[in-house]
């Protein structure tokens, strides 16, 4: 199995340098003084300085982050409770029912979910701004936190919520003794999952942004509409720094709850 | 029993989720259909859709959308079957990954640079002596740039179910005489099926009804269903007729999940 | 039974789905005893565990506990303690903790709780152990954390649901000796549930054997082993020679074309019965002094003895245990005692005393 023939290797080489060809780029031209993401002149910080000191962006950035944890938190809460709500559902066309329901704004693309959200919103009567994008993230990443959670709930044992009960604990002890504990893992793979789902919206939060109220995205498709400017490419490169933490952090978890689950697996 | 009362609790802030964000927004997006500009009910906008204008947009969406679905699967897949070969496989799956992360609309917006006439694109082509031409704004670069964003999205569930796949499998296919290439045919690539199914249907979806690669990196070229319910909505502000395309659009969906089996996608967009 | 009564089950039906699963059973368990619920796989035992643990209420029929009904009474409130079969242990919490788990529940004092689960693990055979996390225990590790973490609250019954089925024989059979003589040392009741009917013997003071919802023989192992009270239960407990019959007379029972004195009585005259021969019981003898004469089919060595299997003229099938060697095709004779015979009601499905 560790055979790889040399076409396999170079076949793996030419797709990850395609995949990485464009992030490269964009961080090697926001160092160009020329202004242009072609013939680079001269090594500058003048973009970075550009992004730093533009208050505007930079509340926008602050609006993205906030809308995110937010959205993420009161999510995972959401989604914690949903996945419990469908593993104790115990008939299984009520599972499946409910399971369909969830994934409904999963396999909706984000045009129809945005647009959809837009008409909830005008309904009823909730002003467009930092709470209906708020209120779309969250909506949207409820189902993430669901996907997340449910697979680890159904592969504990049930016995083990039985030997809490047998031991004495009541319902919400068995919930935070055992339950939560034993889902933590996979609760915070939900919250980041949630949390990069909501910095990286864009088509969702385009249609139910109003006009006072943006988040990066948003910001990025009016300026790269009108055209290229570094400041751009010197914000992808600070925010691809930002991701990467992320990443690391999400990664450094997931491996821990990988222990754990190894054990959770275990009949 | 006990039990009951105590655990339907969670039922009812899920519950109230579903209601407001799930069922209500489809119901909106149908009465929606049903209105025209001024708000009284019609059908016209059913009966535009079924124009020859709508019905070779939705033409073109469905064929751009087949068309990114496949080069995907002809990339991603052999991507997928050598990524699990490599000896540390899963910190290849996590580089690949890894501009899944990076914000979409950063990635479209560099390929404005790496496709524009000076850009790296053309001079690549430049030194192959194939000399530059006008990548933006053309059918090419569009299939591109969504088989980009779109490929880890197909990667990740083949990539699944190989991993999923028992190697004694495969030997037990040599060992009955199979050469590698028949191994694939009759034993792998079947029984990664599942995969591909999920792969297909994570990019057939999204691609659909994309609008800011369209927009961006393809000039108004390429018109999908996803441009055009943006454009009701927010240009024209023809909300009957944008809300008629959605409900068109998520029957066709809904066809398709039915049709491909209802696997979990391994992400959206 | 004479000691002090601890459960009672009433005429206790459990059904899932229209599915019986307990069928109309009712008995009472004794303080300080060692039971054994045995039987096939859904016979009803590990269903009986759950009803007196309270995860599941009977569907009709009361449970008393102390002579009090317990319905209603949820598990967290009983006054037992269950062992599970994959021991479910609480993955994120080590030894210690998970010992703690029910006296922490229960707001004890740290003092206490150390004391108490350093006494535990004594008992167990595992101090020193406290910090250790699950994963790195062995399946027979596992299994004392688990004991630990159920006696540690002081149970009056302890529900032990099949515990032994996950580990290997050497192991099983050195645990089997342990729970013995724990049950012993604590003096607690222990209800034991398996479906491998030499850990029953070997284990009980008492044995229950299920089959279909149904109770169809309590006794001592003794009791069950040699009077089996049907054909299931001489079938299930051991390998035996099953044969039809008729009661002539008291102490007279027609089989296999001939008349044999035993000890049985109480039939009815001409009454048809099923008679069971243990193998063991039978002895190889020279074709003119064997009772039953059988031509050897097959011979198989199991290292104590040898296994013959052969057919006499009426084409009976006979099992015999030797230590004496036969030869394939060999004609040889058997030879028994009166004793060996054991006479059952034939076609009697249910059971009891």
């Amino acid at each position: 199995m560790k055979r790889t023939h040399w076409w396999g290797r170079v076949y793996l080489l030419v797709v990850f340098a395609v995949m990485y060809t464009p992030i490269v780029y964009l961080m090697y031209y926001s160092f160009n003084s020329g202004g242009a993401m072609h013939d680079f002149q001269s090594f500058t910080l003048k973009w970075y300085r550009d992004v730093l000191s533009d208050d505007r962006l930079l509340m926008i950035v602050l609006n993205t982050i906030v809308i995110a944890l937010l959205s993420a938190a009161i999510a995972t809460i959401l989604g914690v409770m949903g996945a419990l709500a469908i593993y104790y559902v115990k008939q299984q066309r009520a599972k499946h029912v409910l399971l369909a329901l969830n994934n409904v704004l999963i396999v909706s693309p984000d045009v129809i979910i945005g647009a959809s959200f837009l008409l909830l919103f005008t309904i009823a009567g909730i002003q467009l701004g930092f709470k209906s994008v708020l209120l779309s993230h969250i909506a949207f990443s409820v189902p993430i936190v669901v996907l997340m959670v449910l697979p680890k709930l159904e592969e504990m044992s049930p016995t083990l919520i039985d030997a809490a009960r047998d031991l004495g604990a009541g319902h919400w002890q068995v919930l935070s003794g055992v339950v939560l504990p034993f889902l933590a893992p996979s609760i915070w793979a939900g919250f980041f999952m949630a949390l990069t789902y909501s910095l990286d919206d864009f088509a969702v939060t385009f249609f139910v942004t109003g006009n006072g109220f943006s988040t990066l995205s948003v910001e990025i498709y009016s300026r790269a509409r009108q055209g290229i400017s570094l400041s751009i490419n010197a914000l992808s490169t600070l925010l691809f720094l930002f991701t990467m933490l992320l990443v690391v952090g999400y990664y450094v978890l997931s491996q821990k709850g990988g222990r754990v689950y190894g054990i959770g697996g275990r009949k | 029993m006990m039990e009951r009362t105590w655990r339907n609790w969670y039922l009812v802030p899920y519950g109230i989720w579903l209601v407001l964000f799930v069922i209500a927004p489809i119901v909106f997006l149908l009465y929606e259909s049903f209105l025209d500009m001024d708000g009284h009910w019609t059908l016209a906008n059913y009966e535009k859709v079924l124009t020859p204008i709508y019905l070779k947009m939705m033409a073109y969406s469905f064929w751009y959308a087949f068309l990114i679905t496949l080069v995907s699967l002809l990339i991603g897949y052999p991507t997928a079957y050598w990524l699990t070969k490599t000896k540390h496989k899963q910190l290849w799956l996590l580089l690949l990954i890894l501009p899944m992360w990076v914000n979409l609309l950063l990635k479209v917006y560099a390929f404005l640079g790496l496709f524009g006439t000076y850009g790296l694109a053309n001079a690549l082509l430049q030194t192959l002596g194939i000399g530059a031409r006008q990548l933006l704004f053309t059918d090419f670069s569009f299939v591109f740039v969504s088989v980009y964003i779109f490929i880890p999205f197909m990667v990740l569930p083949i990539f699944n179910a190989l991993e999923e796949l028992p190697p004694s499998l495969i030997d037990a296919a040599r060992d009955l005489g199979a050469s590698a290439w028949t191994t694939f045919r009759r034993v792998v690539f079947p029984l990664t099926l599942s995969g591909v199914k999920a792969g297909c249907q994570a990019v057939f979806i999204p691609a659909l009804s994309l609008f800011m690669i369209t927009r961006l990196v393809a000039g108004n070229r390429v018109i999908t269903l996803g441009t055009a319910i943006e454009q009701h909505f927010l240009v024209t502000q023809d909300w009957g007729m944008g809300a008629t395309i959605a409900v068109v659009l998520m029957a066709a969906m809904a066809v398709i999940v039915v049709l491909t089996g209802t696997g979990r996608k391994e992400g959206s967009r | 039974m004479n000691g002090e009564e601890i459960i009672r089950f009433e005429r206790v039906t459990k059904e899932y789905d229209g599915m019986t699963v307990l069928d109309d059973v009712s008995f009472a368990i004794e303080r300080g005893k060692f039971y054994t619920l045995l039987g096939p796989s859904g016979c009803g035992k590990t269903t009986i565990l759950r009803l007196i643990a309270g995860f599941i209420e009977p569907t009709q029929g009361t449970i008393y506990f102390h002579g009090k009904p317990i319905q209603n009474v949820p598990p967290n409130k009983r006054q037992v303690n269950t062992v599970f079969q994959d021991y479910a242990l609480f993955p994120h919490l080590d030894v210690f903790e998970n010992v703690a788990f029910g006296l922490r529940v229960k707001k004890m004092k740290e003092a206490d709780i150390r004391r108490k689960v350093s006494e535990a693990l004594q008992f167990v055979n595992l101090e020193g152990y406290e910090r250790r996390r699950i994963q790195e225990m062995s399946g027979g590790q596992r299994q004392r954390v688990a004991i630990a973490r159920a006696i540690v609250n002081e149970p009056e019954v302890l529900l032990l649901d099949e515990p032994l089925s996950a580990l290997d024989l050497k192991l099983r059979t050195e645990m089997q000796y342990e729970l013995r003589e724990l049950q012993r040392r604590l003096g607690i009741t222990f209800i034991f549930v398996t479906h491998d009917q030499e850990e029953a013997l070997a284990m009980s003071d008492y044995i229950f054997v299920l089959n279909k919802g149904k109770i169809q023989q309590f006794g001592t192992p003794k009791e069950i082993y040699d009077e089996p009270v049907n054909r299931f239960v001489a079938d299930f407990i051991g390998e035996s020679n099953i044969l039809p019959g008729r009661m002539i007379e008291d102490f007279l029972v027609e089989f296999a074309g001939q008349r044999f004195v035993c000890v049985d009585r109480g039939f009815a005259p001409n009454e048809p019965v099923d008679v069971v021969i243990r193998p063991e019981d039978l002895e190889l003898a020279a074709p003119e002094a064997g009772q039953i004469v059988i031509r050897v089919d097959s011979l198989l060595f199991r290292g104590v003895h040898y296994e013959i299997c052969g057919y006499d003229e009426n084409g009976n099938e006979w099992l015999v245990h030797s230590t004496k060697k036969a030869e394939v095709g060999e004609i040889v004779g058997l030879r028994f005692e009166p004793e060996a015979i054991h006479v059952m009601r034939a076609e009697r499905e249910d059971g009891g005393e």
